[in-house]
């Protein structure tokens, strides 16, 4: 009885979502995956834009990606570039931009395109889990 | 003791093509005194294409202006009376302020050549400081215009550690595994050392610099350093860096300009790539002279545009993002350092900037003598 219990239950842990954080300086995606898997997110890293694309179309993630993370300013293809092909390819997989430099323009541009936020390093914990929560609304919204 | 040395006449094109029309002969100058006014006449008349400074002469031997003519090998002459029959110059320059001179060299020069001296030569000097002074100043402010552009860098590499740093500490404030604590606060320190390097760099490159702060520099540290600081003003994670560099290049002048000056070189070529390409930087010592080169492959000077990227103001970048004094600054700081800049470009191809200074004098000098 038990046993059957036990495997029933296997992979089904408290799972609130995937989240791909992308950002090419490791110690960022260690800290924001830190703080998102406390909150109970699976969570997957790319260093650039052009490993992020591999990440979503492989395998389950092209279904089950919930969350991207985005940095901007990345080698090889940079977020602005990631953003579009997201947008394009993915349009309802929710976009946060997560960057070191506070840039209005950039910002307005992008929130017009369709990114949820915009959030500026370093941003605390608690606001980046809002985010993504917030996020995950907009993807089940999507889902209905 | 009189050091006979020939005058080598450095090449002082600024451009390829850029003169038009035969070139007169340079004017012959000698000048008398090599003091502080006679050292600033050989600096100032030095850079000038047509005129040669044919001598200089002073009656103390180790008058700050001889070295100086050591170094740019301009004839050094005990005797006023040697230097002007020796060399016929077209104009003396007294600036010895005796008035036992002034009629002394009334006899000795003949009737085609003017003497210039007293409160003449006085007022040229001041003139010559006025100039050098307004080019510092003219560097300053280029040099603060540009650290505008650092803002994204400086952001990037700030708010990163940061985010680290607020990560971690929002981590230990719950954190109960000892090790882990351990790790996570040898992480945060080593993250606030990172920002402290940013703000001793840009201190340090954005400073004031004293003109009398001339010295021997390693040319490829210089260049390493302003690899640094250039990655403020543009992304190089995707620029190919090829560096190729002989051991133990120096150049003789001021490190901050020279420093300014391959900041704005390796910024301007990273900016043709439009941040995809590769950047090669090379350094030699050939002939004793220092030669130093930054290439790129991007999209290169247009032919007719060759021949005015020197002058001041001008610019093709859009209102607001260049000031257009950039390769004016870096001319005058070569120039102030007896070298010489030429470029060499190919449309769609890329552009080769070469450096060329005379080097270590002092040092060849010993090793011939």
């Amino acid at each position: 009885m038990s046993e059957f219990k036990s495997g029933f239950f296997v992979g089904g842990e408290s799972c609130n979502g995937r989240v791909l954080v992308v950002d090419d300086e490791p110690d960022i995606r260690k800290v924001v995956r830190m703080t998102l898997q406390k909150a109970g997110y699976d969570v997957l890293e790319a260093e650039n834009g052009g490993k992020a694309i591999e990440v979503i179309n492989s395998g389950e993630n092209r279904l089950l990606l919930d969350v991207i993370v985005c940095d901007i300013r990345m080698p090889k293809v940079n977020g602005i570039e990631a953003i579009a092909y997201f947008r394009q390819n993915y349009p309802r997989v929710p976009l946060i931009v997560l960057t070191g430099f506070p840039d209005t323009d950039m910002a307005t541009s992008l929130l017009r395109q369709g990114v949820v936020d915009y959030l500026v390093k370093p941003v605390e914990g608690e606001n980046l889990k809002a985010s993504v929560a917030r996020a995950m609304e907009q993807r089940e919204l999507a889902h209905l | 003791m009189t050091t006979f040395s020939p005058t080598i006449s450095h090449p002082r094109t600024e451009t390829e093509g850029t003169r038009q029309g035969p070139t007169p002969p340079p004017m012959r100058v000698a000048i008398i005194g090599a003091g502080r006014g006679g050292t600033a006449l050989l600096d100032a008349l030095h850079q000038i294409d047509t005129i040669e400074v044919v001598g200089i002469t002073d009656k103390n031997s180790s008058a700050p202006g001889l070295r100086r003519a050591r170094e740019l090998t301009v004839p050094i002459y005990e005797q006023v009376s040697d230097l002007i029959k020796s060399q016929q110059p077209n104009l003396v320059m007294d600036v010895t302020g005796d008035s036992a001179m002034e009629s002394a060299l009334q006899e000795q020069v003949s009737s085609d050549t003017d003497i210039v001296n007293g409160q003449t030569s006085r007022l040229l000097w001041l003139l010559i400081q006025h100039e050098t002074t307004l080019q510092t100043e003219l560097l300053q402010a280029e040099k603060l215009a540009g650290i505008g552009s650092f803002a994204a860098g400086i952001a990037h590499d700030i708010n990163n550690p940061l985010q680290l740093i607020l990560g971690l500490a929002e981590n230990l404030a719950e954190e109960t595994d000892l090790d882990a604590v351990h790790l996570q606060a040898r992480d945060i320190i080593e993250a606030v050392k990172r920002t402290t390097a940013i703000c001793r760099d840009l201190t340090s490159y954005s400073r004031r610099t004293s003109l009398r702060q001339d010295g021997l520099i390693s040319v490829n540290a210089k260049l390493d350093e302003a690899l640094k600081i250039a990655r403020y003003a543009v992304a190089l994670q995707d620029i190919e860096i090829r560096k190729y560099y002989q051991p133990d290049v120096v150049a003789l002048g001021n490190p901050d300009q020279l420093l300014h000056v391959f900041v704005n070189l390796i910024t301007n070529a990273v900016q043709a790539m439009e941040h995809q390409g590769v950047l090669t930087l090379e350094t030699a010592t050939i002939d004793g002279e220092t030669r130093i080169r930054v290439s790129d492959t991007g999209s290169g000077i247009p032919p007719e545009l060759l021949n005015r990227i020197f002058d001041p103001f001008f610019t093709t970048k859009p209102p607001g993002k260049g000031t257009g004094l950039g390769l004016y600054n870096i001319k005058n700081v070569i120039h102030h350092m007896h070298g010489t800049i030429t470029v060499e470009s190919q449309v769609e191809r890329g552009s080769t900037f070469t450096l060329t200074f005379p080097g270590d004098t002092s040092r060849r000098e010993g090793g011939s003598s």
